[in-house]
């Protein structure tokens, strides 16, 4: 069964940490971008019955809920198993939530990042702890039940103590599923960069080093467990029946089509990116050419492995691949980073820290 | 041309003092150029010379003057390199001239270098004239610097002329004294053929060419010649000068100066001090000071690049072709792979080639630390030469070792003498004079370890005189001292490329001082990596990198698996760039930083 995507990159501000191609625009622009993002679901042939529909981004609340409705319209499938949509936090009406409700939105995952005052500052979000246990609250009451949470170990001036402090606030707000990301320095986010220039913006010098993020991020594991929370996945833990339907797409080859700029679609065969600015997308609508800027075959050899053993129920592998891989799987087990349970192999506890490592060997360059 | 209207001179200067704008000075007043042609520094033709404000080969270009007497003369100018690297080959370009102009920055007075320029053209019996640049300037102190010409020199003071290169002040009265002052060449204009070889160096069209000065007899094209040091005969197939474009002509004739080329493949047959002479018809001895010149200084030379190691090879010939003074041989390190064992006259000397290598054929290379060559004398009575650190023999097998020490001299202003006097001490320098040269200034005379000198003296003495002092040293002879080999272990793995020679006194702090270094370079690894410095098996500093704790990604963000799959090829891309000893996988920029010499943090 499929999957959709909605990209939606514009924002109200733009994150230090992020390193996706979203970001602030003209309110013209958004509703260009509308009507184009509208113009291309209209003209796509469907060829399944979608089970899931994401709305991601960026931060696809800022649609007017009209304008999410005659979006959402245009999917068939209503109702999905799974709707989702990501959200910042501070910004929530009941007005709002209300609407998403009646287009089918029956999940909501919010960009909390953190609970502590100085550390949400730093990341040019606006919104409290307070703000968000009151945002879970008008949602709950319009009846999107299930929340997500997402939390990032290693937002500078975090230490142990406040992370425990946001952990804390996760169980208060008896979340159903919490993504802890690990923070990603690189030339993609303002944050990376003044971190590999060694400046002095936006924290940077307070941002914890090798050894604290991966100890956050185990201390985000233990106390997760412990409230209840499976770890299914690298970055995601969920209350039972609670997993991300549409992200286990992604990670068990399943196919989705994505919308939008830089929205990536895999119909089983082709991985196809749409083009990533929103103008250019806006642009080649406008003239009905496609926006699709880059597709090749997946190698879903290879994917099966670097994508399932993300899960940590592992992947069952096939004799022919289990026989390719036969050495670094073996050199793997030996060191610890992978293990066999029943027929399943996957991650251990350290090999998940360590995936890239152990991913690697199971790609050709 | 009739000996006595010819005068050869050089001109002597520290760096800086401006050398090359008063030698474009006088090819302008004597209009050998025009002043719309005047490139700054006419003569100082290689890229490097010009950036670096140095000469590395020498030149030798023909000014026609008419003097005030009436007279023409010809002026040769031959212009020497000006480093202590090439004491040599300074030395040969002033056997060539009959005087010197020496000239002192009126602001900066006597340098070092300036001063064993200028013995060294006196020991040539040269006629000195000095010259007192920059006189327009503001801080200028000629009378100053004529007290300190006659007190550190020895030379008559009241002789100087004041000059601005830069101003065109003072120019009609050097050349007038350079008639007047300078004698004209000695020399048997009748007998048997003698030139001096004073440089060479390699034409793709033309072979060997070689600057020459003409001491006695004729050379003529056609002529059947021989080159005495090696007894190799050749037929000169041209001749001329240049003015400074050149001139081809059909003869040089005793006292003159001029280009050579006769079919010679390769500058070591021409070398510089060599003599020149009639293959029929030889003089009986050849002229004084010929040496073969030997490296001082020893250092490998990698391909970055593996794939690059026969590029380097090739050019290394090709540099050769024109610089006789460096050797190479190839070797092999476990780190990096296939690459040579270089010799050269210096640090200054192994930039030059390290950069000419670099730029003119577009190589990666990476440098060993630099080290000097030791005698090691074995328990079994033998007397073995080591430039390598690999070769040097375990301690078992030694009786003793002796390093070359060289006889340095260092002019400052007493003001920093505090600070540079610790430097000398720290780096087991022996004092063997100390003199006061007036105005503030001293001289000292050190005996100091060539190996000491090879590291981070240049930068150091600089810093502790914040450029105040000028540096010039000979090799002085060798001495027994307790050096041993310092080995650094990646994971119990000695790693070849980084072994040095270390005095024992300074093992230990150079041990800690590199794995400190290696430890922030290294990335951590898969396991806990133990760093080490050991003198055999004796492990004296020890360093620990952490196991690698994290390398994961985050997201698959809306399903961008592209993304994802391209951060981890360029993850695997990556590592296949490092070097892998034993089960560590070093980055080649680790051997770089910690083989920068003086690259302290």
């Amino acid at each position: 069964m499929a999957g959709v995507y909605l990209s939606y990159p514009f924002c109200r501000q733009k994150c230090t940490y992020c390193n996706f191609a979203s970001g602030v625009s003209t309110r013209q622009a958004e509703r260009d971008y509308l009507a184009a993002l509208l113009e291309e679901i209209r003209a796509h042939a469907w060829q399944w019955r979608p089970e899931t529909v994401y709305l991601g981004g960026g931060s696809p609340d800022r649609i007017e809920p009209e304008a999410l409705e005659t979006l959402l319209a245009g999917i068939p499938g209503r109702p999905w198993r799974e709707a989702t949509i990501e959200a910042a936090p501070g910004e929530i009406t009941p007005e709002k939530a209300q609407a998403w409700r009646r287009a089918g939105i029956r999940r909501a995952s919010l960009g909390v990042q953190s609970f502590v005052r100085s550390e949400i500052a730093r990341t040019g979000r606006r919104h409290t702890a307070e703000q968000v246990a009151a945002d879970v609250a008008t949602l709950r009451a319009s009846g999107i039940r299930s929340i997500n949470i997402d939390l990032i170990a290693g937002l500078p001036g975090q230490s142990i103590e406040s992370w425990r402090e946001s952990l804390d606030w996760v169980e208060r707000l008896d979340a159903g599923h919490v993504s802890v990301y690990m923070l990603e320095v690189d030339e993609d986010s303002r944050l990376g960069r003044e971190i590999l220039r060694g400046g002095s913006r936006f924290g940077a010098p307070e941002t914890p080093d090798e050894d604290l993020i991966p100890e956050l991020y185990e201390l985000a594991v233990e106390r997760l467990e412990r409230a209840g929370f499976a770890h299914y996945e690298i970055s995601n833990f969920a209350r039972p029946g609670e997993e991300s339907l549409h992200n286990l797409k992604y990670w068990r080859l399943e196919p989705y089509a994505g919308f939008g700029a830089d929205a990536h679609s895999f119909d089983g065969v082709q991985r196809i990116r749409n083009v990533e600015s929103a103008a250019e997308y806006i642009e080649r609508i406008r003239q009905g050419r496609s926006p699709v800027a880059e597709q090749e075959p997946a190698r879903l050899d290879e994917e099966s492995l670097f994508l399932g053993l993300r899960l940590l129920e592992g992947v069952r592998l096939p004799p022919e691949l289990r026989r390719r891989y036969e050495a670094p799987i073996r050199r793997f087990v030996e060191t610890g980073l992978l293990e066999f349970r029943g027929e399943a192999l996957r991650l251990t506890r350290r090999g998940v820290l360590l995936s890239n490592e152990v991913f690697q060997e199971f790609i050709q360059i | 041309m009739d000996p006595s209207r010819i005068r050869n001179f050089s001109i002597i200067a520290h760096i800086d003092h401006g050398k090359s704008t008063l030698a474009d000075r006088l090819l302008e007043a004597t209009g050998a150029l025009s002043e719309r042609e005047m490139t700054e520094q006419v003569l100082d033709s290689m890229d490097l010379e010009r950036e670096r404000g140095i000469t590395i080969k020498a030149h030798a270009v023909r000014l026609n003057y008419m003097a005030e007497d009436g007279q023409t003369y010809q002026l040769n100018l031959i212009d020497t390199p000006g480093h202590v690297d090439f004491t040599y080959e300074v030395a040969r370009s002033l056997q060539a001239c009959e005087a010197a102009l020496l000239v002192i920055d009126a602001t900066q007075g006597v340098e070092a270098q300036t001063l064993a320029n200028t013995y060294l053209a006196l020991h040539h019996n040269l006629e000195i004239i000095p010259v007192i640049n920059k006189i327009d300037l503001p801080a200028a102190e000629p009378e100053r610097i004529r007290q300190q010409i006659e007190e550190v020199i020895g030379l008559d003071g009241a002789g100087a002329l004041e000059v601005s290169a830069k101003q065109g002040i003072g120019i009609h009265e050097v050349l007038e004294a350079i008639v007047h002052r300078a004698p004209p060449p000695r020399g048997n204009p009748e007998g048997p053929l003698r030139a001096l070889i004073f440089d060479s160096w390699y034409d793709p069209y033309r072979g060997v060419i070689t600057l020459l000065r003409v001491v006695d007899g004729t050379i003529r094209v056609g002529q059947k010649i021989r080159l005495m040091a090696h007894n190799k005969s050749f037929e000169v197939e041209g001749l001329g000068y240049q003015s400074p474009k050149r001139v081809p002509c059909e003869e040089l004739t005793a006292g003159e100066v001029g280009y050579m080329f006769a079919n010679i493949k390769t500058v070591s047959d021409a070398r510089i001090g060599d003599t020149v002479t009639d293959d029929l018809d030889p003089a009986p001895e050849a002229l004084p000071g010929f040496e073969e010149i030997k490296p001082m200084v020893f250092a490998g030379l990698y391909p970055v690049e593996s794939h690059q190691h026969g590029e380097l090879r090739e050019a290394l010939e090709k540099l050769r072709l024109n610089d006789s003074s460096f050797s190479f041989e190839p070797e092999s390190s476990a780190a990096l792979g296939f690459g040579f064992r270089c010799g050269f006259l210096g640090l200054l000397h192994l930039e030059i080639v390290q950069e000419r290598l670099e730029r003119e054929f577009g190589l990666d290379l990476i440098t060993t630390a630099p080290g000097v060559r030791y005698r090691v004398h074995t328990r079994g009575g033998e007397v073995i030469e080591v430039d390598n650190p690999t070769k040097f023999p375990s301690a078992a097998e030694i009786e003793s070792v002796e390093e070359p020490i060289i006889e340095a001299t260092v002019i400052t202003r007493d003001e920093y003498l505090g600070e540079i006097l610790k430097l000398l001490e720290e780096k087991r320098g022996v004092q063997k004079k100390f003199e006061y040269l007036g105005a503030g200034r001293v001289m000292l005379t050190y005996e100091l370890p060539l190996n000491e000198i090879v590291l981070d003296f240049y930068d150091r003495l600089k810093s502790a005189s914040r450029g105040y002092a000028s540096l010039d040293y000979h090799l002085a002879g060798y001495r027994t001292a307790p050096m041993v080999k310092l080995d650094v272990l990646v994971a119990g793995e000695p790693v070849d490329a980084l072994s040095i020679i270390v005095h024992r006194d300074f093992a230990y702090e150079r041990g800690k001082e590199l794995i400190g270094r290696l430890r922030k370079l290294i990335p951590r690894q898969m396991f806990e990596v133990a760093l080490q410095a050991a003198i055999g098996s004796r492990v004296i500093a020890r360093e620990t990198i952490p196991a690698m704790r994290k390398n994961v990604l985050a997201k698959c963000y809306g399903g961008d698996v592209t993304r994802k799959r391209k951060l981890l090829e360029k993850q695997k891309e990556g590592k296949r760039r490092l070097k892998r000893i034993g089960r560590v996988d070093i980055p080649q920029e680790a051997f770089l930083s910690v083989l920068k010499v003086g690259a302290e943090d």
